[in-house]
């Protein structure tokens, strides 16, 4: 017997099926999918072809589901799937897009909440790490789409007073991004993309800082030592570049920077592309 | 015959992919117009918006999408239709299309062409949303007939009649997807030739071609090889009708190199050059 779904209610049946982490025949079972259409009444809904029944054609769509998300979340984590490897990979966006299916017309949002996901996730190993390395990755991706603005000119500095500098606050461009990192994900990926296969860094605790940037649309890297990172973390949050020097020389020795580093560290900022534009109070 | 808009030909075009930028900033190939995906531009500000802009000042360009959900039960998406229109106005886009599917419900997006049950329940819904998307873009929109592997059996239309009503209810152009036509007879067993020559000639802006792939009890629209003659036939078949209508070759999986690409493309010009032939040869026996 032919029956005629409202086609919302369709909607939600047809979706409810392909989107089911099982096989299409739990799918079909699933709570989801039987509020809407008894299992026994697929056939009503969906006509057989010659080869496939019911529920196989409605297959093709689910089958395909789970390959468009996974294609999609390895564009943006490449070395987390190289770490966890494809099956685990696999499982890993099989969980995740259940719990954040895509609510975007581009799937380039698919993966924002993934390093929250992971850190939270039980099922993933090395799980911290893993949030880590998803971090990183994360960060690349957000500063390869932000919006482009010029970053601030080496002309622009040179033109400040000298007594001005103590009363310039910075802002950063909006690819700029900066972690603090507990494990070595940075290097880890270095090592992926050089496909060094046999000197994958250990996911024990060793920190990393990293500021992420983009020139000329493409995305850096910047490794950073602790006190750079400092630096650069009060400059970004908008302090004074005197508060921010002062603060950074009362710190112990060893994390203390000394004024050649401030002066080649501020130079690799500007010239880098870090920074958007300088103000005065 | 041409379409009603008056939409030009823009001769034979291919997509715009991203393994493809540096050739084509490079060394400007020979290709007539470029299709972009519009939902890869819509939400970055950095390097493909940078190379779209640049190829949209050589070449002409049109919108693809795969995300409005002309078919979808949840509410339009202004903020989605609102980026659409600001690409579409910074690349002078030509026209921009989407398909005939749903993509998701309750918030969610399968970022799937969904098939449509051609019932006039369907019809109704889709029309009228057709008419506010245009009222939104303020230009007619261009829907492709879409690939499909199931059938509903509430349909009381064939696609190619729920298609044409449509157009004509809702005043929207229609992409001619002739691969998606040989993918979907086959499926479903209907004479891919029937819906060839039912489609209204005049609304068809522009075709669409490509190779699939075939899975011995189905096929699926892959886009990933070289087209099969008999979707050539069907594209030859088509042109007759239609006339010179701007034509596309797609090609997403396994993207070849950029001159294999252009040259697949390219197998389109004999054959437009020998309809446009035909069709001026009948003009002039009419004419006397």
């Amino acid at each position: 017997m032919n029956l005629e779904l409202p086609l919302d209610r369709m909607q939600r049946w047809f979706q409810a099926l392909v989107v089911h982490p099982g096989t299409p025949d739990q799918g079909a079972a699933s709570p989801e999918a039987s509020r809407e259409l008894e299992t026994d009444q697929v056939g009503g809904v969906i006509l057989p072809s010659r080869t496939l029944q019911p529920v196989e054609r409605v297959g093709i769509y689910h089958g395909m589901y789970l390959l468009r998300m996974r294609d999609a979340l390895l564009g943006d984590y490449p070395a987390l799937e190289h770490f966890l490897g494809e099956t685990n990979f696999k499982k890993l966006v099989r969980d995740y897009v259940q719990a954040h299916p895509s609510r975007s017309h581009t799937l380039n949002r698919l993966g924002d909440h993934l390093p929250e996901f992971i850190a939270r996730h039980a099922g993933v190993p090395r799980r911290e790490f893993c949030a880590e390395l998803a971090r990183l990755e994360r960060a690349l991706s957000e500063a390869f789409d932000a919006p482009e603005r010029p970053p601030l000119s080496e002309a622009a500095i040179a033109a400040v007073p000298p007594e001005a500098w103590e009363r310039a606050r910075f802002e950063t461009l909006p690819a700029f991004r900066l972690l603090a990192l507990r494990y070595p994900a940075n290097a880890y990926l270095q090592s992926v993309r050089d496909e060094d296969h046999d000197h994958h860094p250990k996911p024990r605790l060793k920190a990393e800082w990293v500021a992420v940037y983009r020139r000329d649309y493409a995305v850096y890297r910047l490794e950073l030592t602790k006190p750079a990172h400092d630096l650069l973390a009060d400059l970004a949050r908008g302090e004074r570049l005197g508060d921010a020097i002062a603060e950074a020389l009362k710190r112990p020795a060893r994390r203390r920077p000394a004024q050649d580093d401030l002066f080649r560290w501020f130079r690799e900022w500007v010239g880098g592309g870090v920074f958007a534009a300088v103000r005065f109070d | 015959m041409s379409n009603r808009w008056g939409f030009a030909d823009l001769g034979v075009g291919i997509g715009l992919r991203t393994v493809h930028y540096g050739e084509i900033l490079g060394q400007k190939p020979e290709v007539d117009w470029f299709e972009v995906l519009s939902e890869n531009y819509m939400d970055t500000g950095g390097r493909p918006l940078w190379i779209l802009d640049q190829v949209a000042e050589r070449y002409p360009v049109v919108l693809h999408g795969v995300s409005l959900g002309i078919g979808n039960t949840d509410p339009i998406n202004l903020e989605h239709l609102t980026k659409l229109k600001a690409l579409a106005e910074r690349t002078r886009a030509h026209w921009v299309s989407d398909h005939l599917c749903w993509t998701g419900i309750l918030g969610r997006n399968t970022h799937d062409l969904l098939p449509m049950p051609y019932t006039e329940e369907a019809l109704r819904h889709t029309v009228s949303r057709v008419k506010q998307v245009q009222e939104f873009l303020e230009r007619p929109l261009v829907l492709e007939n879409p690939s499909s592997y199931v059938e509903f059996a509430a349909s009381t239309l064939t696609e190619w009649d729920f298609l044409s009503a449509l157009a004509e209810q809702a005043d929207c152009g229609l992409l001619l997807d002739v691969n998606n036509v040989y993918v979907s007879s086959f499926n479903h067993g209907f004479d891919p030739h029937t819906y060839i020559d039912n489609v209204p000639a005049d609304r068809v802006v522009q075709y669409h071609l490509a190779g699939h792939t075939h899975k011995g009890t189905h096929i699926l629209d892959t886009h990933s090889d070289h087209a099969l003659p008999a979707v050539w036939e069907l594209y030859r078949r088509s042109l007759r009708r239609t006339g010179l209508v701007s034509t596309l070759y797609e090609w997403d999986e396994d993207v070849p190199e950029l001159s294999v690409l252009v040259a697949e493309a390219d197998k389109a010009r004999p054959i437009r050059d020998a309809v446009a032939a035909e069709l001026r040869a009948t003009a002039e026996v009419a004419a006397g």
